[in-house]
């Protein structure tokens, strides 16, 4: 009797994947096994989890491992990601329980469910098998959905959940037939032989097949990423999650979704380069705009936020019509700035909101910059690296993204990217107006500051800044990164 | 010399706004440390004025007198580079005054918030030292945006009238402005990097790139819109009588005295070395749109009410001059346009200053509200008499030797513009002399109790009329400094 | 390449024909006689009772899902015994893997209490 030939299966690429997966199961257990009111321990445990893990991320910089016969990989560019997702991860556990006890949904499952986030998230990232990804993309997305509505009482949770759900599995639908094209052009759902048939072949969009597996699948990620006319379900969905999850989707699985259609398009699509380079030129003029215009008219903050951060996915597609390698690393290190900033610029959200998702508007900031000023300059300095003002994160990114543009020739690309960020400036200015040049309606009740919500705000100032004036120690990781692609 | 005094030039307010931290909630040691800090910034100013000549002596490349450099984000080729040359000092001894005037001017006036106050003050020091200095494109954009924030808050927070309006309106045009610029500097750092393999934002660097004229055009719109909003040119200018208007005293002064001349200096600085050919096309466009400015603000200013905003249109058209001086580009308009920037600053800041303190005394600055205060108000009527005078530009203040500059050296290049400048001279006489007449000698309106000046305001106001006088009956050691960066600059030899 | 599909197509197509024919024709020829009894609703039968939109308790739906979740898994075990030798020990250790992650999700539910009915 002949054996089946076990292929080596080397399992340091997908370690960290191991390591959350066995911590979130363990995590779950724990929950239902310790009669605890209180849920800090898990954030701590979670929290310690996701520390030590991005140590192991981190101890893996440089090497290159392929594993599962070509399915995933550990190179650097998945590490740089996987870096941006433990860093968004580790920033929603810590503002994640004091709002949960807030708003009276302080379940256990939290936890598990944001490490399962991640997992998927990392599997994204790494993968280069389009099964791979979309295994990825799935337990990330089932995750979300449940984090979505995970304020079960709160009626605007379960919408978000049950739109997000809904809109999600469509556009699954819709990244999976593009899959499933691609491979009946190419014969392969591996990315780099997808990527040698159609060069062999000569497939570009004279091969319809092939020019519509590639449509649908970045149909498929214009959904993940929020990008215009594919938005719709993004502020309901980020106005009715519970914030801290808000704050972790919009900075975490966009980088995931970033991460890998730039993988795709940039290794398995090449060939077809001038046809989605042109289609994402349109889609990120559509989406900074639309973004930017509506969120002038909001005055929900976390709407404001919402739909800034279509505006933000905008930016970042730009890098991503680019195509180049200033582009592309414009993204890496766009991510990361807007995972410090956004998730910061959350965590004053939380803390100014009260009881039942109330006090959310940008009027109920009024006079913040007098009675708490410290809060008020790390809300300042957020909403200034969110429009782009030096000497913050954000300029960078956008400096180095409209690089990428121009290098390519897509001047007024940049020239709209610009007019936008200079709209943008008006909603981020409101709410200071707001902070510093109004006086408070009614007396502040003030919630404490519980101690991880003050280390994610000061972790998330000091990306800000650090990025913002010292950005090489970072720009040099994410110009390393990007060399394989 | 291994101090390196630029860089502390620029981070000395900074650190001043670390000082005012553990006395943030007491007002009366706050207000000294940032005091003390402004006057540090305007003693290390005038030492450089003091040993130009030395440092002269054995300059750097290009005339520098100083320069600092330091990489600072080497994957971009972005440099730390501050120099200092005869321009950018009498612009740095410029801010480090009108600074240290507008602390004291707001030394009893701003009741609330003042640690922020004097910290927004700080921070906005160390931002327009840093734009007078910068040389390396991506840094002085750095400065150039770094300024408009704590100016917004200055506006925004301690403003009157319409300040929230005012604030937004002044941080959005000036944004938008230059944020094309800034896709200007990239597109010029890529040209750079494609002909020469290397990536540099500095200017000695770029001003080696070989630019065809047509995207020299595009480029050169680029930095002109940025800087013209700033200066502000005519259809340009509507932010500026709304800022300058609902800004506190301080903020007014400091707008009017410094904020408009980053856009002329950058302009100077940037703009015409960068672009040489373009900036020779656009020069037409430059000249009309710089006259249109003169006339219609001062017609404008001839109808206001208000005192603040007669004086706020009054600047659109004293910077016309300026325009047209550096449109000229020929080394006698240049040093005047030069020499004007500082004048108008020291000039309009001291009329600012003035009707700041009448503001305060008679909470209104209609213009309806007063007269007769010759007689109740002799200290303050001198002085708003001599600044008037000096803003109408009459020989022996200082505004006359900038304008006189100007006019000679632009009736050699193009003498239609000069005479039509020259007809614009009469304007502010027009409506200087109906201030002066309708503030200081009609006949009183209606009764009101003022005190005149106490000792600080005359101080203040002291120092301000001694600088109009000595700048205009001696400007030439200013001139001498200036010689050398300008005959550089508009192609001669030193 | 795409001409290989073209027999699937053709199926589909006669497919969809053969229903929509069939159906057309026998609303057409068909005789139509109706009357109170025939129309209706059919229940067994008997007289219907009540309303046809009832409701049922959730935990039906709980339960239901539950076994789905657990019962779908045990398809994998098949294939699995049947090339139990060939995959060794290897196939062993994952299958174990397995098994515990079920096992897991398992305890969880127990203990979450979504198995009593009560």
């Amino acid at each position: 009797m002949d054996m089946i030939t076990i292929p080596a299966v080397n399992l340091t690429p997908i370690l960290p994947e191991i390591i959350l997966s066995v911590l979130a199961m363990a995590l779950l257990l724990i929950n239902v096994f310790v009669q605890s009111s209180k849920k800090t321990y898990l954030s701590y445990i979670s929290f310690i989890g996701v520390v030590g893990t991005a140590v192991l991320v981190g101890s893996g910089w440089g090497t290159h491992i392929e594993s599962f016969s070509g399915a995933v990989v550990q190179d650097n560019f998945a590490t740089f990601f996987k870096m941006i997702f433990l860093l968004a991860a580790g920033l929603a556990i810590l503002i994640a329980d004091q709002y949960m006890e807030r708003e009276d949904c302080n379940h256990g499952e939290l936890y598990p469910l944001i490490l399962f986030t991640v997992v998927g998230m990392m599997l994204m990232a790494a993968g280069t098998d389009l099964m791979t990804i979309f295994l990825g993309l799935e337990v990330m997305s089932v995750s979300l959905y449940v984090l979505a509505g995970f304020n079960r009482a709160n009626t605007k949770s379960n919408e978000a959940g049950l739109k997000y759900f809904l809109l999600g599995a469509f556009s699954t639908g819709f990244l999976l037939y593009g899959m499933a094209l691609t491979y009946g052009a190419t014969g392969s759902t591996r990315i780099s032989v997808i990527a040698t048939q159609a060069g062999q072949m000569g497939m570009s969009s004279g091969n319809i097949l092939f020019l519509a597996g590639m449509l649908l699948i970045l149909t498929g990620f214009c959904f993940k990423i929020a990008v215009v006319p594919f938005h719709m379900w993004t502020p309901d969905v980020y106005e009715g999650a519970p914030t801290p999850m808000t704050a972790f989707m919009s900075a975490g699985p966009k980088a995931a979704g970033f991460a890998a259609a730039l993988r795709l398009l940039l290794i398995a699509f090449p060939t077809l380069q001038a046809d989605w380079s042109q289609l994402l030129w349109v889609l990120a003029v559509l989406t900074m705009t639309v973004g930017n215009i509506t969120a002038l008219r909001q005055d929900n903050i976390k709407r404001i936020l919402a739909y800034s951060s279509i505006a933000h996915a905008g930016y970042a597609l730009v890098g991503m019509a680019a195509g180049n390698s200033t582009g592309t690393a414009g993204i890496l290190f766009y991510m990361l700035s807007y995972t410090f900033m956004n998730i910061g610029a959350f965590a004053v959200i939380i803390l100014v909101g009260k009881k039942g998702e109330s006090n959310g508007n940008v009027q109920d900031f009024a006079g913040l910059g007098f009675k708490h000023p410290m809060l008020a300059v790390a809300m300042t300095i957020f909403l200034f690296s969110l429009s782009g003002m030096p000497p913050t994160a954000g300029f960078i990114g956008k400096f180095y993204l409209f690089s990428g543009a121009i290098q390519k020739g897509y001047i007024w690309l940049a020239v709209i990217g610009v007019l936008n960020s200079a709209a943008s400036v008006y909603y981020y200015l409101r709410v200071m107006v707001y902070m510093y040049m109004k006086d408070p309606t009614e007396d502040f009740a003030w919630t404490k500051v519980s101690a991880p919500i003050a280390l994610c705000l000061v972790l998330s100032v000091a990306g800000t800044m650090v990025l913002g004036i010292v950005p090489s120690i970072i720009l040099q990781y994410a110009q390393e990164a990007i060399k394989l692609i | 010399m291994s101090i390196p005094i630029l860089s502390i030039l620029v981070f000395l307010p900074l650190a001043g706004c670390l000082l005012l931290l553990p006395a943030w909630n007491c007002r009366r040691l706050a207000r000294p440390i940032a005091l003390v800090v402004a006057l540090t910034e305007l003693t290390l100013a005038l030492w450089l004025y003091a040993s130009w000549k030395g440092l002269a002596v054995n300059p750097f490349p290009q005339g520098f007198l100083l320069l600092e450099d330091a990489p600072w984000i080497p994957a971009f080729g972005i440099r730390y580079t501050l120099a200092l040359d005869g321009i950018s000092l009498l612009m740095i001894m410029l801010t480090a005054i009108v600074f240290c005037v507008g602390l004291a001017v707001s030394w009893d006036s701003i009741k609330e918030r003042t640690s922020l106050f004097l910290s927004m003050m700080l921070v906005m020091e160390a931002g327009i030292m840093g734009v007078f200095l910068a040389l390396d494109l991506a840094l002085f954009y750095l400065f150039w945006e770094m300024m408009l924030i704590p100016m917004f808050f200055l506006i925004g927070i301690w403003g009157h009238g319409r300040r929230l309006y005012s604030t937004l309106k002044f941080f959005l045009f000036t944004m938008s402005g230059s944020l094309l610029m800034l896709l200007a500097i990239i597109a010029l750092h890529l040209l750079y990097a494609q002909q020469t393999g290397v990536s540099s934002f500095q200017l000695q660097e770029l001003l080696k790139v070989q630019l065809p004229l047509e995207t020299q055009l595009w480029l050169y719109a680029a930095f002109f819109l940025a800087f013209a909003i700033k200066f502000p040119l005519f259809p340009l200018h509507t932010w500026l009588p709304d800022a300058h208007t609902d800004a506190p005293t301080a903020g007014s002064v400091i707008l009017a005295g410094l904020l408009l001349k980053t856009g002329s200096y950058a302009l100077i600085r940037f703009g015409y070395p960068l672009f040489p050919q373009a900036a020779q096309m656009m020069t037409p466009l430059f000249y009309s749109l710089a006259l249109i400015g003169i006339f219609y603000a001062s017609l404008v200013a001839f109808a206001q009410q208000d005192m603040k905003r007669l004086i706020a249109y009054s600047s659109i058209g004293h910077m016309g001059y300026v325009a047209i001086g550096i449109a000229a580009w020929q080394p006698v308009a240049l040093s005047g346009a030069i020499i004007q920037m500082a004048n108008h600053g020291v000039t309009t800041a001291a009329l600012f200053c003035m009707v700041g303190m009448l503001d305060e005394r008679a909470h209104t600055r209609e213009i309806a509200a007063f007269g007769g205060l010759w007689g109740k108000l002799p200290l303050w009527s001198f002085f708003f008499l001599l600044f008037a005078v000096t803003a109408m530009g009459v020989p022996g203040l200082n505004n006359f030797v900038g304008e006189f500059l100007i006019l000679a050296g632009t009736i050699k290049s193009s003498p239609l513009v000069a005479v039509l400048a020259f007809c614009g001279i009469v304007f502010p006489l027009i409506y200087m002399v109906r201030l002066v007449q309708e503030v200081v000698f009609q006949k009183e309106r209606q009764p009101l109790s003022l005190n005149d000046l106490n000792p600080r305001e005359i101080g203040i106001l002291a120092i301000l009329a001694l600088l109009d006088i000595w700048m205009g009956i001696h400007p030439a050691p200013l001139l001498e400094m200036l010689h050398v960066p300008v005959q550089l600059l508009t192609g001669g030899t030193p | 390449m795409l001409g290989a599909y073209l027999p699937i197509l053709l199926l589909v197509i006669v497919a969809i024909a053969f229903g929509l024919v069939s159906l057309t024709f026998s609303s057409l020829i068909g005789p139509k006689k109706k009357s109170a009894l025939k129309l209706s609703p059919y229940e067994s039968g008997c007289e219907p009772v009540g309303t046809a939109r009832d409701r049922f308790s959730i935990k039906f739906y709980l339960i239901a899902m539950l076994f789905i979740l657990f019962d779908i898994e045990a398809v994998f075990l098949y294939p699995w015994a049947i090339l139990y030798k060939k995959l060794g020990v290897f196939g062993l250790v994952e299958m174990g893997l397995f098994i515990v992650i079920l096992f897991v999700g398992y305890i969880y539910v127990w203990k979450k209490g979504a198995l009593e009915w009560e």
